[in-house]
């Protein structure tokens, strides 16, 4: 167990070595992409009223009149202290709103794919199976008109059919009805912290609220699911080690269970890229949905000019993706015997 | 499909061989071709001019004078999308150019030459791979300007190495085969290895790639005019029409919006189908199990 024990901190320290270049990298690229042209932040806190001098004493005042690098580096030693600095537009501790929002979107990302991988996943194995039978044709077109589809359109023609045509789902308008009492904040999870608190009205209305958003956001994951596992599955069935078996006379059953256990690692590798460009698509979701997550937030920032909210942003989405790999490769190296 | 239809001489026979062995290549032509041609006729076919605002008839529902209703200023929603489609070539021809011409190159090199370049395509794609897409798009055009080149520019580069990857995994596999020692033993230059031997065998294998890099300019040019950068809103633009819809949902005059995202979402589609098609009949391996 002990080898085992160095073996996986070894890795984990490699891991986080490599990382850091990427983060950095990433978190260099926001800094420069938002700052050199596009959005003024100045012209819009200040207002169409401001005149000239106002500008220069504000830019003065929010430091933006130093040097490009100086002015990285002073984020950059603020940030290893774990400063993210403050929202231009709210006056709000970046650091805290992440914390504030996170768990919302990680909710909703969280239920669409899973449910897409329960969807999903079958489909394409189902598929692999009878390659270029009907049921084939079918979940290929499928997924790949759900791949086609915007998301955007897709939650407002939900809303048309569900909320305005049905009169089904609530108003696309927040995570709660207004006559229900939110419960205490104690995870950040809304249904979470509903289920915590006892409080059922509250819960039967935030899962109304999430329905629509999650159903579209989980059309929108399988689609690629369905996809990738097929491709998996069939490169297994190819092989030159199913042939071997297949040869050697084992029952359709018995191969499809070899196949399907090789298919676990490529698939979890598979999913893993699914949870981290999702969590970066949850923003039009939300954006329709006014969900008040950390997309919709992000989004608004880099559409108002909002630097540290931007910052904020993508250093947790590139941050959530480095971890999730990160584990993700973790399991793939505890499940495979090789090495 | 009848005997004579199937024989070799007749004419008909190699769509419709095409068509048994790749029906999703067949539909997918068919729908990008039906929209090149909107894109192409579109004065001709279209009723109205696209930003010709009728004052007194705002908002009007499908039927009648405007087939696809009116938006809210106005204006004919057919017309508008017929007229969309031209912009969604305009954006997606000129951007898979700009990935071809800079992704091809790229990717030739790094997996030929291997060593530092190769290593800082990798290290590039990581860096893409962590940053969410559509976050980069939108702070890259909201910096550079909201003009239709400089969207194009930045579509095409952001797809580029990802065009290089495919190229450079083709180039891999072909680096180390029979010919191309052989081009090397005989003492062409690299150079020469690199374009004449290893490229025109690439080529096919990564052109099959191109359609669906082009749905995907098509899908992020629309997405980031839905946002509302990019493209704005007389424009008729496709994703900039889904927003002007987008408020009108709520009260119910839907076709705004719903016409729209359906052409955005069948040229999409057809784009995604073409390459699907293409990459089935260039590669044998994915066919499917044999029986």
């Amino acid at each position: 167990m002990g080898e085992k024990g160095a073996l996986i901190a070894k890795f984990l320290l490699v891991r986080v070595a490599v990382s850091v270049p990427v983060i950095l990298g990433i978190v260099f690229l926001t800094f420069m992409l938002i700052r050199v042209g596009g959005q003024d932040p100045v012209a819009m806190l200040a207002g169409p009223m401001a005149d000239e001098a106002m500008l220069t004493a504000l830019r003065a005042q929010l430091q933006l009149d130093q040097p490009l690098l100086l002015q990285f580096a002073n984020y950059l030693f603020r940030l290893v202290q774990g400063d993210l600095g403050v929202s231009w537009q709210g006056g709000i501790p970046v650091w805290g709103e992440i914390l504030h929002l996170f768990p919302a979107t990680l909710e909703l990302v969280l239920l669409s794919v899973g449910l897409a991988a329960l969807i999903g996943v079958p489909i394409g194995l189902r598929a692999a199976t009878h390659p270029n039978g009907w049921f084939d044709q079918l979940s290929r077109f499928g997924s790949l008109a759900g791949f086609s589809m915007p998301t955007y359109w897709m939650g407002l023609m939900a809303i048309l059919v569900f909320f305005y045509i049905l009169r089904w789902a609530p108003p696309p308008m927040g995570r709660l009805s207004m006559e229900v009492v939110a419960p205490t904040v104690v995870t950040g999870s809304l249904l979470l912290d509903c289920i915590l608190a006892g409080n059922w009205q509250a819960l039967g209305s935030a899962l109304a609220h999430l329905a629509l958003p999650v159903a579209c956001f989980t059309l929108l994951a399988a689609a690629p699911m369905i996809k990738q596992s097929r491709a998996i599955l069939i490169e297994i069935m190819n092989s030159d080690y199913v042939r071997y078996a297949r040869a050697n006379g084992f029952s359709k059953a018995t191969i499809r269970k070899m196949a399907l256990r090789n298919a676990a690692t490529p698939l979890l590798t598979f999913l893993g890229m699914e949870l981290t460009s999702l969590l970066a698509a949850a923003a039009l979701v939300e954006y329709i949905f006014s969900l008040s997550g950390l997309g919709q937030w992000g989004l608004n920032a880099i559409l108002l000019g909002d630097f540290a909210v931007v910052q904020g942003y993508v250093l947790t989405l590139a941050l959530f993706s480095v971890f999730i790999f990160m584990v993700i490769d973790l399991i793939v190296m505890l499940l495979e015997p090789r090495r | 499909m009848s005997a004579e239809a199937a024989s070799p001489s007749h004419w008909l026979a190699y769509p419709l061989g095409l068509a048994r062995r790749s029906p999703t290549f067949v539909v997918g032509l068919g729908i990008v071709l039906f929209f090149l041609g909107l894109a192409l006729l579109a004065p001709v076919i279209a009723p109205f001019n696209p930003t010709q605002s009728f004052s007194y008839e705002v908002l009007q529902a499908p039927g009648g004078r405007f087939f696809f209703g009116s938006d809210g200023n106005g204006m004919d929603v057919l017309s508008r999308v017929i007229h969309g489609s031209r912009y969604a070539f305009g954006i997606a021809v000129p951007a898979g150019l700009i990935m071809v011409g800079i992704g091809m190159p790229l990717g030739l090199l790094a997996g030929y030459k291997g060593g530092w370049l190769d290593e800082a395509l990798l290290r590039t794609l990581d860096v893409l791979r962590a940053f969410p897409t559509i976050i980069l798009a939108l702070a890259v055009v909201a910096a550079t300007g909201q003009s239709l080149v400089s969207m194009v520019v930045v579509i095409g580069l952001l797809d580029s190495p990802i065009f290089a990857r495919v190229v450079r995994a083709e180039v891999l596999t072909l680096r180390s085969s029979t010919f191309v020692k052989a081009a090397i033993a005989v003492g062409n230059p690299s150079w020469r290895v690199m374009w004449v031997h290893i490229l025109p065998n690439a080529i096919l294998g990564a052109t099959a790639q191109l359609p669906m890099r082009m749905a995907w300019a098509v899908r992020i040019s629309a997405t980031l005019a839905f946002i509302g950068v990019g493209i704005q809103a007389p424009t008729p633009e496709w994703g900039a029409m889904i927003r002007q819809g987008a408020e009108y949902v709520i009260t119910g005059e839907w076709w705004v919006a719903l016409f729209p995202g359906l052409a955005l979402m069948t040229l999409v589609l057809g784009f995604n189908l073409l390459g699907d098609g293409l990459t089935d009949l260039l590669d044998p391996k994915r066919r499917g199990v044999g029986k």
